[in-house]
């Protein structure tokens, strides 16, 4: 059932929009390349340029600068529907005024299929995508899972080289969220097609993806792995958008990190960070800790140990583990600290001492 | 192990939309600006000749300063006008107020037999008041001989107005009505538990609502009144409006160039009353519909009950008396003079029945052709309007309007000017008169499409781009199926109101093509007034079937039609 792998690469794309108020620059010289039956997202905040990335990868939107290759081959002298892609949208937009079946079959119709292969590829996709039985409504008749399920379909049934999804699940509740992304990975996955998802829920991009690409304000942030992304992330925005993460005010002594406090820590890693973020007005470095990988005790112990003081504000029992929020003066703002059970002795309201069990890493200023 | 279905040959550039917007753009220039800038430039050329930057001349503008003719028909237009739109306004409030708040019965009927007079041929009508209060008319005998009262002479102002209003109340009373029952229950249910009273609520919500539809239909009627030809033409005796002016000039005279500058008098006349209405309206703008779908509580008092069905069945009554007239008259055999007619029958659909075939063809055929390039044109450019930017977009949208503001008569007349001679002389023809239709009512379909191409999801026809359709693919299969029901309404006006056309008909027709509303206006000149009430008696028929049979196959009501 795989198709033959190929390979889509994009370089230094851009896009300026005109608007009224002047040119807005929505995408900025991003540069990837995603090979054969790769799970790639973007991911970003709102306004970021995911969708616009997207639809011009799909030529719905003009390229204002840059390249788009499939297989080398120049996709931007293709018109889109020459491009052989399949494309799930948000609002599913299925035809109303045809049935399941024939919305399925609309792009085997036009590919000029015969008849017999376009009823055995519409069965059989219908069937892959649990909706047999349904070939003779129309959309309105149908819930939002099985209207997103049939625009799956549509999208697929033809055999696209590249599957574009743009947040194909923000309309659906988050039980059936869950489920649908499952299928959709398993599907792309038996199809061997390459597929492009766009996406601002951090946790569905985890969960789902081969590879991530973090988008802010029209720019790519960084690419990898979900894993990668998390623990290696390269820049504040990164580490904060990418799962929860806690950022304290340092300054560098060498090797060591050095909090205002006079606390010291030792081997951290270092990185230099490439986005702007405005607290380095401030100080020339943020220590960064993810919430699971802190300690914290009642401010009466381990007083020998280096760390932050602060006051429990809030204490949630999250059923597997336990988070306090805590207010300290040394940090960005309020922290979040994760433990496997409750911290002896702490109440909210409480005095306690904290800090980064293993893990942390160092973000310096970049260098202009 | 499937292989990829082989994409379609790869085309190198999507032409389609260009070509077909320069289609558009190319008619549109040719038959609306072209004629009407030869007009405009014509009422400044000597009588007789064609403008020319030598001969530049204001004489035929100097008429409206030395002849009282010319300045009482300016100052008569003025005066029906706004008398016309004021009563109109004053009848169709109070109606829609009661069927839109009040409990009543027989509400669809209401509304459909409200569009009657909207759909059927208007100067008919009109001698229907001089069959009822003309010197020897029915009632006017009745009054005399019982009451000793004389009636006022039923031509001039007295029966023109009346015609007018009666025809033209239906556009007021159909927005005040739909806005009425949109207007989102909420807004009176918060006044209520704010403490105001019923009456309190009227005046200070609801009525202030219906005051926005209620100026936009006023305006219409306003545009209909100024450029009337029918009515004044068979009402009028000595007050002479600005349309029946030109026409004299044209049929008189044949001088182009006197009726292409009371052409432009009377389109500047209309446009200053369209600016000071829309500045009115400008000032009042509500959001008035609220997204519940739940209607407002309806008034069930039995007083109120009574005085709205009173008011609106007699209001309808009395507007559709000229139909009921037309319909009485066309089996009269003898009535010479006398009260009532001495003999009924059907001799006078047997002396028209030869003579109706040929005009009835004529008008059906003008309309369907008229209506067939008034959908192909209109949904181009509606759907270019809609979903293209590119620079000069309300350029566009200006002409495609324009017809909608210029008199009927005036149309007639930029287009007999502009392709009486030359190279593409058109007169006497069928096509000046399909142009002429085509321009006067593109409108229609050009707003229906651009209301359901903006309802329609952009990202569906995006779908069908990607799954690999061009343009004119999608369009044919995606856009056209999923706006048909706004084109076939469109569609339906544009037919039906084509039929008796009469304002530009009478400016364009000649011996080969005569249309009923030619026919009727005939016989009414040469006072074979049965015959003229069989010929329209047809035409109101044939007309309401063809209404009905459309609205049952597209599943909307008459009223929804027109508003
Ligand atoms: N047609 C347009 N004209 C002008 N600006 C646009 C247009 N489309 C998008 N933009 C702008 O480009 C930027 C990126 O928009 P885009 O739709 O790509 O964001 P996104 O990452 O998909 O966000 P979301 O998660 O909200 O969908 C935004 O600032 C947006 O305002
Ligand atoms: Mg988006």
């Amino acid at each position: 059932m795989t198709q033959t792998p190929k390979s889509l690469t994009v370089k230094d794309l851009t896009k300026v929009f005109q608007t009224p108020e002047g040119p807005t620059t929505a995408v900025r010289d991003v540069n990837f390349e995603i090979e054969g039956n790769t799970f790639f997202t973007m991911l970003g905040p709102s306004g970021c340029g995911k969708t616009t990335t997207l639809r011009m990868i799909a030529g719905l939107e003009t390229v204002t600068s840059g390249d788009l290759l499939l297989d080398g081959e120049d996709f931007r002298r293709k018109n889109a529907f020459e491009r052989n892609i399949g494309m799930v949208f948000q609002s599913y937009a299925l035809f109303p005024h045809m049935t399941v079946f024939e919305n399925v079959a609309y792009g085997m119709r036009l590919r000029k299929a015969p008849e017999t292969l376009i009823r055995e590829r519409v069965t059989e996709t219908l069937a892959m995508l649990r909706l047999d039985g349904l070939e003779k409504r129309h959309p309105a008749d149908l819930s939002g899972g099985q209207q997103q399920r049939v625009s799956i379909g549509r999208a697929l049934v033809y055999r696209p080289d590249i599957l574009l999804l743009d947040e194909p699940l923000a309309n659906l509740d988050a039980k059936l969220r869950v489920e649908m992304r499952d299928e959709i990975r398993r599907l792309q996955k038996t199809l061997g097609v390459m597929a492009l998802y766009v996406t601002h829920d951090q946790e569905e991009a985890m969960a789902i993806s081969d590879r991530i690409a973090v988008f802010s304000k029209g720019r790519l942030m960084q690419l990898g792995a979900p894993y990668e992304i998390y623990t290696h992330p390269t820049s504040v925005f990164v580490a904060d958008f990418i799962g929860k993460a806690n950022f304290f005010l340092v300054t560098l002594d060498g090797d060591a990190v050095v909090a205002p406090n006079g606390a010291r820590f030792g081997g951290l890693p270092v990185v230099q960070t490439v986005d702007e973020d405005e607290w380095f007005d401030r100080t020339d470095a943020l220590m960064m800790c993810r919430p699971e990988k802190m300690w914290l005790v009642a401010a009466s112990e381990r007083t020998g140990d280096t760390g932050f003081e602060g006051r429990a504000t809030r204490i949630q029992f999250l059923g597997t583990f336990v988070r306090y929020l805590i207010e300290s003066d040394q940090a960005r703002s309020d922290v979040i600290v994760d433990l496997p059970a409750f911290a002896p002795g702490v109440s909210e309201g409480d005095a306690v001492r904290f800090g980064p069990a293993k893990d942390g890493m160092v973000f310096r200023k970049a260098t202009k | 192990m499937t292989a990829a279905v082989p994409t379609k040959p790869r085309r190198r550039r999507n032409i389609a939309p260009w070509v077909a917007g320069g289609l558009t753009l190319f008619v549109l220039v040719a038959f609306l600006l072209f004629p009407i800038g030869t007009t405009l430039l014509n009422s400044f050329a000597p009588s007789g000749e064609r403008f020319a930057f030598g001969n530049a001349t204001f004489e035929n503008f100097t008429r409206f300063w030395t002849s009282a003719q010319y300045q009482t028909a300016l100052i008569n237009t003025i005066i029906i006008g706004l008398a016309v739109t004021v009563l109109s306004t004053i009848v169709a409030v109070p109606a829609a107020y009661f069927v839109a708040r009040v409990q009543m019965p027989f509400k669809p009927l209401i509304m459909s037999l409200s569009i009657i007079p909207l759909i059927s041929p208007p100067f008919v009508g009109a001698y229907s008041w001089v069959i009822l209060f003309g010197r020897s008319g029915i009632v006017s005998q009745y009054l005399r001989d019982w009451f000793g009262f004389q009636m006022p002479p039923i031509y001039g102002f007295f029966g023109v107005i009346l015609a007018m209003v009666l025809a033209n109340f239906t556009y007021v009373f159909l927005f005040v009505q739909g806005a009425l029952t949109a207007v989102d229950p909420h807004l009176e249910e918060s006044a209520r538990v704010m403490g105001a009273s019923r009456w309190r609520i009227l005046r200070t919500v609801v009525l202030p609502l219906a005051i926005p539809p209620m100026l936009a239909g006023a305006m219409i009627v306003l545009i209909e009144a100024l450029g009337e030809f029918g009515i004044p033409a068979v009402l009028g005796g000595e007050v002479y409006v600005l349309s029946t002016l030109m026409y004299f000039q044209i049929h008189g005279y044949f001088n182009l160039n006197a009726a292409s500058a009371i052409a432009l008098v009377n389109v500047a006349i209309t446009l200053i009353a369209i600016v000071l209405l829309l500045r009115i309206n400008r000032k009042r703008r509500f959001i008035t519909v609220g997204s519940t779908t739940r209607r407002a509580a309806l008034q069930t008092g039995r007083g109120i009950r009574i005085v709205a069905n009173l008011y609106v069945w007699g209001l309808l009554a009395v507007a559709l008396l000229p139909q009921a007239v037309v319909i009485f008259t066309s089996f009269a055999e003898k009535w010479p003079g006398t009260r009532w007619p001495l003999e009924y029958g059907l001799d006078n659909y047997r002396y028209i029945f030869s003579r109706i075939v040929e005009p009835m063809q004529n008008s059906l055929m003008l309309a369907a052709i008229a209506t067939v390039v008034c959908v192909i044109f209109g949904t181009l450019t509606g759907y270019i309007a809609e979903r293209k930017t590119f620079p000069g977009k309300w350029a566009l949208d200006l002409t495609i309007m324009l017809p909608f503001v210029l008199p009927g008569i005036v149309t007639g007349v930029a287009l007999l000017v502009t392709y009486n001679s030359g190279p593409i002389a058109l007169t006497g023809t069928a096509a000046i008169l399909v142009i002429a239709y085509f321009v006067r009512r593109i409108a229609y379909i050009y707003r229906s499409v651009v209301a359901a191409v903006s309802q329609l999801d952009l990202k569906m026809e995006e779908a069908s781009t990607i799954a690999g359709a061009g343009w004119s693919t999608t369009m044919r299969k995606i856009t056209v199926p999923l706006i048909a029901p706004g084109i076939l309404a469109g569609a339906i006006i544009v037919f039906t109101t084509l039929i008796s056309e009469m304002s530009t008909t009478i400016m364009l027709y000649s011996a080969r093509w005569k249309t009923v509303s030619i026919a009727i206006y005939e016989r009414l000149e040469s006072q074979e007034i049965a015959a003229a009430a069989a010929i329209g008696s047809v035409t109101i028929l044939v007309t309401l079937l063809l209404v009905l049979t459309a609205t049952r196959v597209i599943g909307k009501s008459m009223s929804e039609l027109f508003s």
